[in-house]
Parts: C-alpha cells; structure tokens; sequence
C-alpha cells in the first residue's frame, strides 16, 4: 500500500477561531476514507484544504507524493463532488461533464466521447443536452459524480453528497458510489456528519472533533473499541447507554441507578474507588423477566417500528434498550436487563478514555 | 362578490390610477401635436383636433436634435462602458467575501453614491480646469458621471453576484481553471442580466444627465440634449408645444426601453436597493 | 514576476486587482474633490486665481460671509421645507399606491412598475412638462383645480414667491412617488402571510393589523426609504433648473441650486465651495442612517 494523501501538522485558524488542530492523516492509494464529526468539527474545513479551497495556516498536504500545500486548487488534480451539487446552471450536462476537458483544452471531438462513454456507465446518455434545472436530485447527483469520474484524478472528494436526496435514494446511493469507488480502483474521501454512511462505506473511518481527530481506524474497529466517549456515542445508533460507577474490588464497579448501588464485573483493571464510565450498547442488552438479568429496571416507554422495539426504563440515567422483534412490555412493567461482560466498555471518570 | 368581479374593480381603479399618474406624459404629447392656438385655449382641449404631426421633424431639424441626441448617447455610452467595465470587479469582490475590509469599501462606496452633483461640481470644474480634463469636455463628463454614477452600479450589481452561489466558482477551480478562467466562464455569465440591467438603468441616467453637463461643456456642438432643452426653456417662452415636440423626441427611446424591460428593471432596483 | 503572475491569476492579486483600480479610480474623481472642496472654502478664489493651486487662506471667512448674506437663511429655510414636503410627499403617496396594488390583482405587478417611468425620465424633462403644467394662464392644473372648486382664481406657481417652491416640490413628488412606491411594495410582499393569518385568529381586526404587524415590519424599509428620499431630495438639481431656477428673487432657491449658482453664474467659487461643504456635511449624516437601516435589514 502506497500513501496518496498526506496531512502532516495541518493546522488552520480563522482569525483567532482554532478550526483545524495539528491533523496528522494518511491515506492509503485506494482506499475509501469517511471524515465524520458533528457540524463544526472541521471534516469539511480538513476537505476543503485538500482541495486547495482553503488555505491552511501549519503544516504540510501533500497529494501522490507531491507537496501542494501552496498549489491553487487547479494545480492538485483532484475531483470534488459537493453537497449542493455546483452544477453549472448555464451548461448543459454534456458541458458540465466536460467543463474540466475544455479547461485542459482536450478537443470538442475528445470531448464528445469522453462524455458519452462516462454517461452510458452513469445512466446519463439520455439527458446529455438537458440543463441541471431539467433534472430530478438523483439526476442532478448522477451528474455531480460524472463530473469527477470523467478527469481520472488523484482523489475523489465528497463534501455530504447525500444529504439533499431522500431517505430511500440516499440508501440506494450509498451502495452505488462505493461500487463506483471499487470499479475505478480509486482513492476517495468522504465528508459526513452520517455515522451510518462512514461505518457502511468506508475502509478507514476518522472521527473528528473540534478540530481534532478523535480516532481513526476501520469501521467495526470503532464500533468495538472506541477509544473514548465522544467516539462510543458518536458511532452506533442508537446511542451508548453511559453509567457512571465507582470501581469496587475484584474488578468490579457499583452503579447507582437511584435503587441502592449495584455491583458489575468489569473487564479491566482500575484504582479502587476511582470513579469510571460505564458503557453499553442498547443492541448488546436483552430483557428478561424480573430477577432473570444483572438487575431490574421498571419501564418507562417503548417505541416499536415493527421490526424493532426500543424500550427506555425509568432509571436515572435513564437505559436504552434495543430488541429485535416485537417485545410487548408496558410502561411500568419491572423487566430485567442481561448482557455479557464483554459488551461492557469502561471509560476514565475523568478523561473519557477507553480503560 | 365573486373573486373575477372584485379582481376587475380593482384593475379598472388601477388602470385609473395609472391614467391619473402619468398624464403629465400624456400632456407632453398631446401638447406637442396641438398648433400654436389650440394649446392655449380655454379650456384646453384634451384631444388635439388637428394634430401637427409635422412638429417633430421641424423641431428635430430647427434645433438641431441629431447633434443633442448624438452627444447623449455618446456620453451616456462612454459613462456606462467605464462604470460596467471597473464597476463589475468591485462589485464581485465586494459581494464575494464578508469581513471587516469589505464593510469598509461598502461603507466608502455608498458614501460616495450620496454625493450631490450640483455640490460636487464645484471641485471637480476648478480641478479640470487645473489638470487641463476640461478642455476635452464630453471626456470630462464622462469622467464625473462615472464617479457619480458607479457606486449606484456597484451596489446593484453586487446583488446580482450575491444570488450565484460560491460552490459554482469552487467547482470550476477544482474542475481546472484558474480564478480569472472561473470568473469570465462560469460568474460573469451566471451575473449577464443583472449586470446589463443595472446598466441599462446607469445608461438612463447618464442619457438624462444634466448638471455635469451644463457646467463642464461651453460648445453648443458637444452639448447633450439635456442642455439643449434647458436652453429651448427661455424665461418667457410660449413655444410649448416646441418644447414638449423636443422633450418628446428625447424622452421616447428612454420610456420605449423602459417599459419593455421593465419587469427587469424592476426587479434589479428593488433587489440592489434595499439589501 | 512568476509570483506576481500566479497571484494575479489564482490568489488574492485578482481580487486586489479588480477592486483596486475602481477604488482608485472613485478615490481620484470623487474623494479628491470632496477633499479639495474643503480646501477651497478656506481660502479665497476668484477668476483670477482659479487656475493656481496655491491660493491665499482666509480661515472660516468665506463661511462668515455665506452665512451674512441676506438670503443665507431664507435658502436654509427653503430647503428644510423643500426636503420635509418633497420626503412626506412622496413617501404617503407612495405608501397608498403600494397597499393598493398590494391587493394583488392579475395585472397589478405590471401596471405598478409602469409607474416607474416618472422616476426614469430625465429630470429636465420632468421640470420642462411640469413647467408647462403648472403654467399660470394656461397651465392645465390650474384647469383642474377650477373645475374641482379648489380654486377660483388661477394660481401663478412659477412666478408667485408664496408657490414658487412648491411648484418645485409637487413636480418632486410627482417624480419620486413612485420609486417610494415599488421599494415600500417589496417591503410589503415580504411579510411572511401567515402572520396576518396568525393575527386574524387572535382576532385582529384589519386597522389592528396594519398598525401591529405591518408597521413594525416594515419599520427598517421605511427608515431606509426615509433617508434615500433625503438623499434623492438633496440631489435634485434639474427641477429648479428646469421649472424656477430659484427665483423669483430666491423665493425657490435650495442650498444645492445656491451652490451651483454661486459658482458658476457668480463665479464665487469660495462661497460655492463653502455651502457645498455644510450640505455635503448634512448628506454624510444621512447616509450614515441609510446604511445602518440596511444593514439591519440584511441581518434580519
């Protein structure tokens, strides 16, 4: 595996606003790497910079070995689909297609047939002499990614190319840009505030968080040892129930869930009396009748969607839980709560990270 | 009341509204048509019984309108072509970034756009006169509405570049082209009608212009019709229906253009005015 | 070289580049004159001396002087009325015409902008039909009056003192009604319906309503109307020029006809330089406003 993108250092302020912290990132040619974070975080801000859209204030970018941390953006040779698409109004879709050709002044003929081949893998041959304002979203969408397949470039970047289609297309979308990414052999980054997208498309996902990455890795690696909190509740859905608890002996830690302390086998070793985060998938938890599980809770709302039921118990905190199927339990019902120890996750008191 | 009656009550009182509102223009023309004893009969006639159509070209040739209109256009041509050709590039970079310097050149911009001619026009003739400008006259015109007539170009245009979003222009940088490349291929074309219509405003504008005009240029045959007109007007006339044959002759490119255009026009005022 | 191309081409010199050679160039034809306009009211300038740039200086003389003469105050008195009545004019009757067409019937957008052509006309030509409207003898607005019964004997609006100026302000407001008009119609068109809805069901009535949610909406549009009809109002020139020309004996003069006059049909360029420079004073105030009421209006 070569490197093709390289962040070393990369900071980034906005007057006296901090919006990218010393980002060290690299990039395997290849590979399909998610930035995810919420608004705010810099993923977008990090893309930008890529692109040369931004100019950073530390560090160096360098793109298939060649530094281009002072290059303009036409100098980079990367191709950028962005959330609002940027379709150029006044162009028909065959001129945007090959806007970035005409640029390079490759001829109208060269042109031509650039755009029909790109447009039959696409799905586009029928609409090349439509304008953007004669085409649906998806259309629209199937255009923006045209765009940039047409240019062979060094990196694809994504800027939330998603989040103006609905829920259904989105889906199907997913798939399709990931298909697209494995058939070009191309190296691709993908900015999200969409855990699922990151988790379900990318090899490499990178949490970002006020201007720092907070964990990078694969996805499932994420998902089962996310290095602190932030990450813990950022990636699954829905959300890691948090306990707060006090180590005991014999590793162990008590919770207090406002029914006198409760006693959990943890597994990692910490002070004695040292206080930590508890944490538990709702997946990972299952009900059982009262007496059955490691405690009972009373319940205190259940949601169903049919396939799935969620169900939160009047506890403070209060505990998400998610079963699979239909579980008839009514408010007010004593249930019993079971997991295993190893769903169990154990975060510092103080500094939110994995212990 | 049904919806169609009330909706034609209403455009009946607007159309009389109109008529109410612009017959000082229907004045104008019916007045230039009536002969010498018509127009001051009373009461006046609001229907010329023998309409002098001849007025016009005896006019246009006894007061020599081609040269008047001439210098108009010429000047008006001039002034546009330099307000649109520098006034476009303000206009971007003003709308393009948001930060304390950019405040700063609006603020300055329409500071400048307040300006009164009449009270500028003292300055501007003793520095001609001193830099030696004055002794092109019609340049120098074209000189003073320019810096008249800008801030009122930029302003408006700026608008017009405000509503082409900013990921068009990043896209084209990232597709390969260079700032200027994005600018010519994918702004100004996103930009054409607003920029044409604010200049077809500035052009009216100047077309009428007359301050500058009557104090920079002394030569009859390089005045615009604006002066000419002034200079028909004697204190004590009683040629009227000359002077509303000439004011017609000068008016009527200006309100023909107008009105064909003005939803446009419309809409680039009200769009640059007030944001 | 390279680097100059490359910013030129790809970085900030573009953005320098367009913006800097019309500043300079307003800088040059505006800000130097307004500068120099300063200069010239302190010191003393005649035929003689009007091609040298060093003159003598005489401090607030020519200021001393304007202010002495016996139609300074009368020509301040002048224009205060000539700004308040043109502004009031302009902006109730075009307040009425906008809520009219704000009933929005087919047709009403087009016919409202046909209104504008008053505003478009050159200004010269406005004063020459206005001229001849307002015309003692045989001046059809006299007509009019007589046949409502407003008046029974012709009135002399160019020539009587007591008219003479407002003369000058109906052909004002004749010409700037309608620009006041289509501002304050966008103004209306932009207050969101269903807070007139919301208000109907608390029972507002439609007096209720204008006074509680259209008034306060269109507070910032009007402010900002207000001072660019000010701003307008100062600027006007031609009317005077085409109608009285600030007679008779300076019963119609303004501040801005008086500075021309002073200088080019007097050619006290001092003087005309010093009133120039208290009403270009006046016209910075309110502009400050302008800007700050659309300022406001941008950031909502």
């Amino acid at each position: 595996m070569t490197t093709q993108i390289e962040f070393s250092g990369v900071n980034k302020h906005y007057g006296a606003y901090h919006a990218l912290k010393d980002i060290n990132l690299s990039i395997d040619k290849g590979s399909f790497v998610a930035l995810v974070g919420p608004s705010g975080c810099g993923k977008s801000t990090l893309l930008r910079s890529l692109a040369g859209l931004e100019k950073i204030t530390g560090g160096d970018i360098s793109i298939a070995g060649e530094v281009v941390t002072t290059l303009p953006p036409r100098k980079r040779d990367v191709a950028m689909v962005f959330q609002s698409y940027a379709l150029y109004p006044h162009m028909t879709v065959e001129e945007n297609l090959t806007y970035s050709l005409r640029v390079h002044g490759v001829s109208k003929g060269e042109r031509k047939k650039a755009a029909a081949e790109v447009a039959a893998t696409t799905g586009l041959s029928d609409l090349l002499h439509r304008y953007p304002r004669e085409l649906s979203g998806g259309q629209r969408q199937r255009v923006a990614m045209s765009r940039a397949i047409i240019r062979n470039p060094k990196a694809f970047l994504f800027d939330e190319p998603l989040s103006n289609l609905d829920a259904a297309l989105r889906v199907h979308m997913r798939k399709e840009i990931r298909a697209l990414h494995d058939r070009l052999g191309a190296t691709s980054v993908y900015v999200t505030h969409d855990q699922i997208e990151a988790m379900t498309m990318a090899d490499h996902v990178v949490v970002l968080r006020a201007g720092i990455i907070e964990q990078q890795g694969r996805p499932l690696d994420l998902y089962d040892k996310p290095a602190n909190k932030f990450v813990a509740g950022f990636i699954g859905s829905p959300a890691m129930n948090f306990l707060p608890a006090t180590v005991a002996e014999g590793r162990a830690a008590t919770i207090d869930l406002g029914k006198g302390p409760i006693r959990l086998t943890i597994p990692v070793a910490a002070p004695i009396g040292s206080s930590v985060l508890i944490g538990i998938r709702p997946e990972h938890i299952t009900l059982t009748a009262p007496g059955e599980g490691r405690f009972d809770a009373p319940v205190a709302f259940t949601e169903s969607t049919g396939s799935t039921t969620f169900v939160s118990t009047a506890t403070n905190p209060e505990l998400m839980v998610v079963e699979t199927g239909r579980r008839m339990v009514a408010n007010g019902d004593l249930v019993g709560l079971a997991f295993a120890d190893t769903a169990v996750h154990v975060f510092d008191g103080a500094t939110e990270k994995r212990l | 009341m049904s919806e169609t009656f009330r909706n034609r009550l209403l455009l009946v009182i607007a159309l009389l509204l109109a008529a109410i509102y612009l017959f000082p223009l229907y004045w104008m023309y019916i007045t230039a048509l009536k002969t010498g004893s018509e127009m001051f009969a009373t009461p006046p006639s609001f229907w010329p019984d023998d309409p002098q159509w001849s007025i016009f070209p005896f006019v246009f040739q006894l007061k020599g309108m081609g040269r008047f209109l001439w210098n108009s256009v010429v000047i008006a041509s001039g002034s546009v072509a330099l307000i649109a050709v520098l006034g476009t590039g303000a206009a971007y970079v003003l709308a393009r970034y948001r930060n304390a310097w950019v405040d700063v050149g609006l603020f300055l911009v329409l500071m400048l756009q307040v300006l009164p001619a009449s009270l500028m026009i003292t300055p501007i003739f003793v520095l001609f006169t001193l830099t030696g400008i004055l002794d092109f006259p019609r340049t120098a015109v074209i000189l003073a509405i320019a810096a008249k007539s800008m801030p009122f170009f930029i302003v408006l245009v700026r608008a017009t570049f405000m509503s082409v979003p900013m990921e068009l222009e990043e896209a084209a940088l990232v597709d390969g082209n260079s700032r200027i490349g994005a600018f010519w291929s994918i702004v100004l074309p996103l930009a054409r009608n607003g920029i044409l219509v604010s200049a077809i405003l500035i052009f009216m504008q100047a077309f009428g212009e007359f301050v500058y005009s009557k104090s920079l240029i002394q030569e009859i045959e390089l005045q615009p019709s604006s002066v000419g007109l002034n200079a028909f007007m004697g204190p004590n006339t009683n040629e009227w229906n000359r002077i509303m044959a000439f004011a017609s002759i000068y008016v009527t490119p200006i309100l023909a253009t107008f009105v064909l255009l003005q939803r446009r026009i419309v809409s680039g005022l009200t769009s640059g005015a007030l944001k | 070289m390279r680097r100059l191309y490359s910013s030129l081409v790809d970085g900030r010199g573009f953005d320098l580049c367009l913006i800097g050679i019309p500043l300079a160039f307003l800088i040059v034809l505006s800000g130097v004159p307004l500068i120099y306009n300063v200069v010239m009211s302190f010191q003393a300038v005649d035929m003689f001396s009007l091609g040298s740039f060093i003159r003598p200086w005489v401090g607030f003389e020519n200021y001393r002087q304007l202010i002495a003469q016996p139609e300074f105050w009368p020509i301040m008195g002048h224009t205060a009325t000539f700004l308040a009545a043109s502004i009031a004019g302009q902006f109730l009757l075009g307040f009425a015409l906008a809520l009219f067409f704000w009933t929005n019937f087919p047709g009403a957008s087009w016919l409202r902008g046909l209104f504008l052509v008053s505003w478009v006309m050159p200004g010269l030509v406005v004063g020459a039909v206005w001229n001849w409207l307002l015309s003692g003898d045989f001046g059809v607005f006299n007509f009019v009056l007589r046949e409502l019964h407003i008046i029974s004997d012709n009135v002399f609006w160019r020539s009587d003192p007591a008219f003479a100026l407002w003369s000058v302000i109906i052909a004002n407001i004749w010409l700037g009604a309608s620009f006041n008009m289509i501002l304050l119609s966008v103004g209306l068109s932009s207050i969101p319906d269903d807070l007139y809805e919301a208000a109907e069901l608390d029972g507002a009535g439609a007096l209720t309503r204008f006074w509680t949610i259209t008034l306060p909406m269109m507070r910032s549009t009007i402010g900002a109307l207000i001072s660019l009809g000010l701003i307008f109002t100062l600027q006007q020139f031609d009317l005077f020029a085409a109608i009285t020309a600030g007679g008779p004996n300076n019963s119609s003069n303004v501040a801005q006809y008086w500075a021309w006059d002073l200088s080019f049909k007097q050619y006290d360029f001092a003087n005309g330089a010093a009133i120039s420079v208290i009403m270009i004073v006046v016209v910075m105030l309110a502009s400050v406003y302008y800007v700050r009421s659309t300022r406001h209006e941008v950031r909502g």
